[in-house]
């Protein structure tokens, strides 16, 4: 009986969701994954398969193959690429959200002469390209003594990282009511304490979005690592894979393929682990 | 209020004020000295030679590199170490290199000759060393092309021979001769694209448009700079012929994918069964050889039907040009002598000759002894290698390889002027009009700062 008199309310509200909600939705879904897919797909397929121009390339038709997957693992330094691409960035995520924490707060909160100023260049620092910077810092790097290390990259990823965390921390820390450090500072908190104790837990989604960004920029970097780090061992991933498996005319796709498909596991993880966070970080402060 | 609960600290663990400027001008004092200096902190100071080198299209070759290398090292006590980027990241970390007069004692050079003369300051003499390699190896294949500005600034390397790689049993259906002209090939291509198999060069931003539309161009008699690597000569009658011969095998023998190949393109479209013939080194033969890949439809490997022939000649000659890579030392380099050691070492006949035969004749040195290497002889695929190598110049020819034609390959004006003109986005007089201002800007500036 209930079963009768909930059956046509409940068949309409999943009717409207199939039209207001999954149809709408469902192609941004298949864009949005149809590139992880075929990069799936590619990396399983044989060479065979993928010469053969009468395959279906969205389809694995003769047989899976972990070979590509093999020939990264046995022949190459790839899970020593992956280890490095992991410790650099998150040492420099690190260090950056850190210091982007120290710049955003008295750029966001205190008023001394060339604030603004200094905010504005600050973000046009950010808009330097890397393809620009990459010569005077490998001076830099060189005098430093850093060449073919991985310190070279986490000393020189803050360059990149802090300008865009500080911009994006600073529209973050404006959202939070001045109201509440007054408060606190009333009640005895001095300026520091007044950060940590009290903005910075009510930060929390924005710092959580400047990291996850940071850590993404950093493991996806790319001319920093080719350009200050030489020794096979010591490359990052998305060198290393772009080293060892384009050669000349020679694309491995299948193993260029596998390599992606790792690497891109663990921005997926973080992702999965901290949307939430991450969405509301993006739209503080989009509605008053 | 605000004021005075900030200024006073009550906890024992908060940095002061003068503390933090304290420790901070300490930290950034240290930096820089180490700055100052232009040192970096004391490491271990052995001997340690260092090598920067391209990933070989035939991965033996990088092997037996490393061997020599670490052979030389262990003879020498000598520490090394050999670093291989993609070809294509050379660019960027040779730029570092110079910015930071630091990095590798040896690196690979090229493509082409240009990076003599753009870094022709930062890089040391190495004409003892030519001298000794050419009299050990019977002499240079051309000793003229390879000196710049009078001085030897790199040793030529290795070049990638062009051949004509095609389908002998797509030519068997259309019933005709192996061809040795440009127009032979087009001829027969437009019967091999009926049959649904269509020739395939690229004619885009791709090191091998630059390589055939050149060897196209020198083969109608056309060239776009004059031997005085001043005068810009693309504007001739030759270049029209050779703009509408690839017109032609364009329109009527090959697909518009062309356009918007890269250097891996025509070895997939030869290996995927579909293209009748491509020039091209033979990494796709060697490609399909190792990945065993089938003929589209069969159980027959596809390398068992392919074969590879002299590149073409034109009307005028037969010319072809190639990837030239090179080895130089730079001037910033702490070991240059050792460096020096080292060629002299890999360039003895004995090593070079096991080097060439690790890379089954892919990569063919400038030496006239190498020309009589066995590995030639060793498959019907590269018995044309050495005399590819011998019809081989520069990519500059006529012209000195200067950092202007550098340029001029970088950015790729021969296949876009070719390109504007087989598509109709201009006519040919406009194409080549717009060829010539942008080399005649390239080469003048270039002269301007040299």
């Amino acid at each position: 009986m209930s079963r009768s008199t909930r059956g046509p309310s409940a068949w309409s509200n999943r009717i409207r969701r199939v039209f207001t909600l999954y149809l709408p939705v469902g192609p941004f879904v298949v864009f949005a994954l149809f590139p992880l897919y075929f990069m799936v797909v590619t990396s399983l397929k044989t060479d065979a398969e993928l010469y053969d121009v009468r395959a279906v390339p969205y389809l694995i038709r003769h047989g899976m193959t972990f070979a590509h997957y093999r020939l990264l693992s046995q022949e190459t330094y790839f899970w020593n690429w992956f280890g490095n691409s992991l410790l650099v960035s998150v040492v420099a995520t690190a260090v950056s959200v850190v210091i982007s924490v120290l710049a955003a707060y008295p750029l966001a909160r205190l008023r001394f002469r060339g604030a603004e100023a200094f905010g504005v260049s600050i973000f046009i620092t950010y808009l330097v390209p890397p393809s620009l910077l990459f010569l005077p810092l490998s001076t830099v790097v060189n005098r430093l003594g850093l060449s073919d290390t991985l310190w070279a990259l986490i000393v020189t990823y803050p360059t990149f990282l802090v300008p865009f965390c500080t911009w994006l921390l600073m529209g973050y820390f404006r959202t939070v009511p001045q109201e509440i450090e007054e408060c606190a500072m009333i009640d005895g908190c001095n300026r520091l304490q007044a950060m940590t104790r009290i903005l910075l837990p009510m930060a929390i989604p924005g710092i959580i979005c400047a990291t996850l960004f940071a850590f993404t920029l950093s493991w996806n970097e790319f001319l920093y690592s080719l350009v200050f780090v030489s020794p096979a061992e010591l490359k990052t991933m998305t060198v290393g894979v772009f080293s060892e498996l384009i050669r000349g005319d020679i694309y491995y796709w299948g193993g260029l393929m596998a390599g992606a498909t790792i690497g891109s596991l663990p921005i997926v993880l973080a992702y999965v682990f901290f949307l939430d966070y991450y969405v509301s970080g993006l739209t503080a402060g989009a509605v008053k | 209020m605000k004021r005075s609960s900030s200024a006073v600290s009550n906890n024992s663990r908060d940095v002061s004020r003068r503390q933090f400027l304290q420790a901070a001008g300490g930290g950034a004092a240290g930096l820089a000295g180490i700055l100052a200096a232009g040192t970096p902190p004391a490491l271990a100071r052995s001997r340690e030679l260092t090598f920067l080198t391209i990933a070989s299209y035939v991965p033996d070759t990088d092997k037996e590199l490393k061997r020599q290398f670490e052979e030389w090292g262990a003879q020498n006590g000598v520490k090394v170490r050999l670093d291989i980027i993609a070809h294509l990241q050379l660019v960027s970390k040779k730029a570092a290199e110079v910015q930071a007069r630091s990095g590798h004692d040896l690196t690979a050079l090229g493509p082409g000759l240009g990076d003599a003369d753009l870094y022709y300051e930062y890089l040391v003499d190495v004409d003892d060393v030519a001298h000794e390699v050419g009299e050990k190896n019977g002499g240079w294949l051309n000793e003229a092309d390879y000196v710049v500005r009078g001085r030897w600034k790199l040793l030529p390397w290795w070049l990638a021979p062009f051949p004509i790689a095609y389908r002998t049993d797509v030519l068997q259906q259309v019933g005709e001769p192996v061809p040795d002209t440009w127009e032979g090939w087009l001829r027969v291509s437009k019967k091999a694209k009926a049959l649904g198999h269509p020739f395939g060069t690229a004619i885009s931003h791709t090191g091998d448009a630059n390589t055939t539309l050149l060897s196209i161009m020198w083969s109608y008699g056309a060239s776009y700079v004059a031997k005085d690597g001043k005068t810009i000569t693309i504007n001739s009658p030759q270049t029209r012929q050779a703009m509408e011969f690839v017109r032609r095998l364009y329109t009527e023998a090959m697909e518009p994918e062309v356009l918007a190949w890269d250097d891996a393109s025509n070895n997939r479209c030869l290996n995927a069964g579909k293209c009748f013939a491509i020039h091209n080194p033979i990494s796709a033969y060697e490609s399909a050889k190792a990945a065993k890949v089938k003929l589209p439809g069969s159980d027959r490997d596809i390398a068992d039907v392919i074969d590879h022939v002299h590149t073409p000649r034109g009307p005028v000659d037969r010319k072809v040009t190639g990837g030239y890579w090179c080895i130089g030392i730079w001037s910033f380099s702490k070991n240059i002598d050792l460096a020096k050691d080292f060629l002299r070492y890999h360039f003895e006949p004995k090593n070079q000759y096991r080097w060439v035969d690790a890379g089954h004749g892919f990569n063919t040195p400038f030496l006239a002894s190498m020309a009589k290497h066995p590995v030639y002889q060793s498959s019907r695929q590269y018995r044309f290698m050495p005399d590819i190598a011998k019809a081989s110049v520069p990519p500059s020819w006529p012209g000195p390889a200067t950092a202007a034609s550098q340029q001029a390959l970088d950015l790729y004006i021969i296949p876009d002027m070719f390109a504007q003109y087989v598509v109709g986005k201009l006519t040919m007089d406009q194409a080549i009009a717009w060829a010539e201002k942008e080399l005649r800007e390239i080469y003048t500036g270039r002269r301007r700062r040299v």
